[in-house]
């Protein structure tokens, strides 16, 4: 081995020591970038979680919110009408299993739940002497008396959607002798057609000051003799397909 | 109105990031520069309303941008926001003297940059 090529070695060597430390200065500063990255995106990860969570809680509050203040005005219309308490709530639990029996979906089950609930709103622009009477209505006071489903759909046509319609045709028969606009057959929303027999439902197997409360087999006779006059006769179908003890428990829950 | 932004960091990836992050938060238009040198060219040039500054940048690092900007009459005015890494009190210290307005710790947390932003545009 010659003296050149000794020191050619040594170059060699102290050139490949150099490039050596370099790429680990190199390397080192790439993995400080990651472990900056990854940290950053850890960040990242932990505040969307919390985003998230935040934003759920509040959802859900809103949902509770907007819940409880439907169900607060339903119960204040009830409260001025005297009837019986619990109704609005009990019917609207009657109509979704009845509708659930139909198979029907609605596109948004929620607001129809607020369409049920609120479905005699109209009432509070009725006048006392009218709403109270309790002798027969004369052909003036009763068209004011109808007008109860128009005016509720209209308050309530901003916020409910298609659910509007159960307010304003829940007094609608099938055979087109109801009220407000003489609808037949299925120009009727099929909700409304849905809580007319819940409605009835109700009234049949709950006191009145009049006439004790029906039992249910007794109910279903006189709903049934109605199918295809006052009702749809494949909505009192559903209706006769959901068990008796069904609706008492509903009955039971909400008394 | 639209606010001018410069975002400076020698990483992309945390450039690219914040300038998503702020995306359709802020009506803002969108500066960025690779290091203290760059930073200083872009600001007297585009006059940002809000500046985020990295301190460890090649060439020139944050702290000495964050004083030159401080200096010259077109920048002096801009909010300065400094990214500064979370063992860095001295460090804090001397951007504390150099002129910046705000601190953000790395790695930031996304939503208090967008709480900082959103104060610092409603103001």
């Amino acid at each position: 081995v010659s003296v050149g090529s000794k020191s050619d070695l040594r170059a060699e060597i102290e050139r490949l020591r150099a490039e050596n430390e370099h790429l680990l200065a190199e390397l080192g500063r790439h993995e400080r970038e990651a472990s900056a990255r990854e940290q950053q995106l850890h960040k990242y990860a932990h505040d969307l979680n919390e985003t998230f969570k935040q934003e759920k809680a509040r959802r859900e509050e809103l949902q509770r919110a907007y819940r409880a203040t439907v169900i607060a005005l339903s119960e204040l219309v009830e409260a001025r009408d005297a009837y019986t308490s619990k109704h609005a709530e009990r019917v609207t639990a009657y109509a979704l299993v009845i509708a659930q029996a139909a198979g029907l979906q609605f596109a948004s089950p929620q607001q129809m739940e607020f369409g049920f609930l609120l479905h005699d709103v109209g009432k509070v622009a009725i006048p006392d002497a009218i709403l109270y009477k309790p002798d027969r209505l004369s052909a003036e006071e009763r068209l004011v008396m109808e007008q109860h489903p128009v005016i509720g759909s209209q308050t309530l046509s901003g916020f409910l959607g298609e659910a509007a319609g159960v307010v304003r045709s829940h007094h609608e028969r099938w055979d087109g002798r109801g009220y407000p606009d003489g609808l037949a057959g299925k120009k009727i929303p099929i909700a409304a057609r849905v809580f007319a027999v819940a409605d009835v439902f109700d009234a049949l197997t709950t006191d009145r000051p009049y006439r004790p409360a029906s039992p249910i087999a007794v109910a279903r006779e006189m709903i049934t003799a109605e199918s295809d006059t006052q009702f749809d006769p494949a909505v009192v179908n559903a209706f006769n397909n959901v068990p008796d003890d069904v609706f008492e428990r509903i009955a039971a829950e909400m008394r | 109105m639209t606010r001018g932004v410069l975002v400076v960091d020698d990483d992309p990836f945390i450039r690219k990031l914040i300038a998503t992050t702020l995306e359709d938060v802020v009506d803002f238009e969108l500066h960025e520069a690779a290091d203290g040198m760059e930073a200083l060219e872009v600001a007297r040039r585009e006059r940002p309303d809000l500046v985020f500054l990295d301190v460890d940048m090649p060439r020139l690092n944050g702290i000495d941008a964050c004083r030159e900007l401080r200096a010259d009459g077109g920048t002096q005015s801009a909010t300065i926001v400094m990214l500064t890494a979370v063992h860095g009190d001295s460090v804090q210290r001397s951007a504390e003297e150099a002129g910046a307005d705000l601190f953000l710790t790395k790695p930031f947390s996304p939503l208090e940059l967008l709480r900082m932003v959103d104060q610092l545009g409603t103001s």
